[in-house]
């Protein structure tokens, strides 16, 4: 089983791979906001997903990623300056856990929605009173075949990770969390620490995928980088493609570029309707996300017909 | 107190805003103790139990496992110090296999522990609570029964030295009760394990346990054998025209 995830991730990596040497400068930047999403996704996924834990903090950590490349990127090399983004992140995941993590629910939702508010308008007003201007445009930026490769890089090592992971204790800790928390306590898991520390690597891919990201608009300020809009981005595709799924938040993070990079230009209103659409089709009909569709209905479908067929043969012989 | 009892409650009281829900209990239990705790509804049974593995934190009073002062630590540290526990309700996690149910407590307070043979894996559990054929079912398409049954082999398998039991035989038939009266007795005896066992039906446990403890009002009223406390006069008002006017 391990082996097959393995060999599927590999040839979506080879494909990835072609993109910048084959495909229009339309073609690789689609691709660029599909690995986005995909390495947003799936890291959100690992601990979301399994946990319950609805966070809406990815625009804070995608921000601050973004923030700390930003500041770094002149004076430390480019890798460096993208880890450093992940470890920032993680670290503020680990401050801002230990306060909300005990929260479930609604609460935790809202908590983490208002304390990235708070983050992104901390800053604000820190490069307002004290820097005297609001965002700053980066001078050094790597070319554009770097990011593309950090980010595959990034969604890569999230998919890799939630691999791993879901065959680890530490998953198994994950799972026991999201299906009766007390219990699990009971039964011997810390789960204050497994909480803490599965939200602290959600947090370091957001960011990196921050840092590696916000390159692309050589200027950044607070209202772009910690744009809520990319962490309900995040949290839609992850729950459409089926948030506790390996490949849900990949495959829908296709669909989303898609729809994204064909539709938003020419007509936005309609790439929401879609975006909304998907979302109560998904949530009405498909509750384990667009990789259910995969694994059940196609089984049974198949399983249906299968038996219909022996049935008619049956019958053919009986005659 | 004696120095070497496994799990000690000294006057544990647990309040939820106004209502004293345990007030100063102590307790102590040793090992290999097979003990009941009765009372009546809304007596405070529960959450005692609730205190003594760590699920609430007593609002006073200290709790000592296995030499550990735990007050006010998490679950999970009672997990480790050898103290499990089942809940009233079932909570078996539906989703996952009856074998994976069991398995979990293995990888958590159970991995590393020192234990019987009859511990020693998913299978050898599964064995001992008789659900060897419904291993690969998952947890939500078993019985009720069956899962209360579920529920015992997931504490064991955190490899404990003290069983909490909360109303395992609530809701089962009378052969179902025997039955889960003979495994209890056997986990005592085969694994030396301390049972403390709470029931609704006094009559079902009083025949079951050495001694007792009964609780009414979140006090402890009487702590003795079956046979004291059931001529205690205390014990007989609290019950007043309950099942307990004919003893067994």
């Amino acid at each position: 089983m391990m082996k097959k995830e393995l060999l599927i991730l590999l040839a979506l990596t080879g494909w990835a791979l072609a993109v910048p040497h084959y495909g229009s400068e339309f073609a690789v930047s689609m691709a660029l906001t599909c690995l986005m999403y995909a390495a947003l996704s799936s890291s959100w996924g690992l601990f979301c997903g399994s946990t319950r834990y609805l966070s809406l903090a990815t625009s804070a950590f995608f921000g601050i990623g973004a923030y700390t490349g930003a500041l770094l990127l002149e004076t430390t090399p480019w890798l460096a300056a993208v880890g450093l983004g992940a470890l920032a992140a993680a670290a503020v995941a680990v401050v801002m856990g230990a306060a909300v993590l005990h929260l479930r629910g609604t609460y935790f939702a809202v908590l983490t929605f208002g304390m990235t508010e708070l983050i992104h308008h901390a800053i604000s007003y820190w490069e307002k009173q004290v820097m005297g201007t609001v965002g700053r445009v980066l001078t050094v930026v790597p070319d554009r075949d770097t990011i593309y490769l950090t980010v595959l890089g990034l969604a890569v090592l999230a998919v890799l990770t939630s691999i791993i992971v879901r065959r680890s204790r530490f998953g198994l800790a994950l799972a026991g969390i999201g299906a009766d928390e007390q219990r699990a306590q009971t039964l011997g898991v810390n789960t204050r620490l497994v909480k803490v520390l599965g939200f602290a690597i959600t947090a370091a891919f957001a960011g990196a995928v921050g840092a590696a990201m916000s390159v692309r608009w050589t200027y950044i300020d607070p209202a772009t980088v910690f744009n809520p809009f990319i962490g309900f981005q995040t949290v839609l595709i992850a729950l459409i493609g089926g948030a506790a799924t390996l490949w849900g938040p990949l495959i829908a993070a296709v669909v989303f570029s898609l729809l994204a990079e064909t539709l938003r230009l020419q007509a936005p209103q309609l790439y929401l309707m879609s975006l909304g659409l998907l979302l109560i089709i998904c949530v009405l009909y498909l509750p384990g996300g667009l990789a259910s569709l995969k694994r059940e209905t196609f089984t049974q479908w198949r399983a249906d017909t299968a038996g219909w067929w022996r049935g008619l043969r049956t019958k053919q012989g009986d005659a | 107190m004696n120095g070497h009892a496994l799990l000690e409650a000294r006057e544990v009281t647990v309040r939820f805003g106004g209502l004293v829900a345990v007030d100063a209990v102590s307790a102590a239990f040793a090992p290999g103790e097979l003990v009941g705790i009765i009372g009546p509804n809304g007596a405070g049974k529960t959450t005692f139990f609730n205190a003594l593995s760590g699920v609430i934190a007593p609002t006073a009073g200290e709790i000592f496992a296995d030499g550990q002062r735990l007050t006010g630590r998490q679950p999970h540290r009672y997990a480790h110090q050898g103290v499990a526990r089942t809940f009233q309700t079932p909570r078996v996690f539906a989703d996952l296999s009856v074998a994976d149910n069991v398995n979990f407590g293995l990888q958590f307070a159970g991995r590393g522990r020192t234990a019987s043979w009859l511990l020693k894996d998913t299978a050898s559990i599964l064995n001992l609570i008789g659900l060897a054929a419904q291993a690969a079912l998952p947890a939500a398409a078993i019985t009720p029964s069956q899962q209360r049954l579920l529920e015992i082999g997931m504490a064991l398998a955190t490899r404990p030295k003290l069983l909490l039991l909360d109303e395992v035989a609530a809701g089962l038939t009378e052969s179902e009760v025997q039955a889960m009266a003979q495994l209890i007795r056997r986990l005592r005896d085969e694994l030396d394990l301390t049972v403390i066992w709470i029931e609704h039906a006094v009559t079902t446990l009083l025949r079951h346990v050495e001694r007792v403890l009964v609780l009414h009002q979140g006090r402890k009223i009487a702590d003795g054998t079956p046979a004291e406390v059931v001529r205690n006069p205390e014990v007989i008002e609290a019950y007043l025209g309950d099942e307990m006017v004919e003893p067994a």
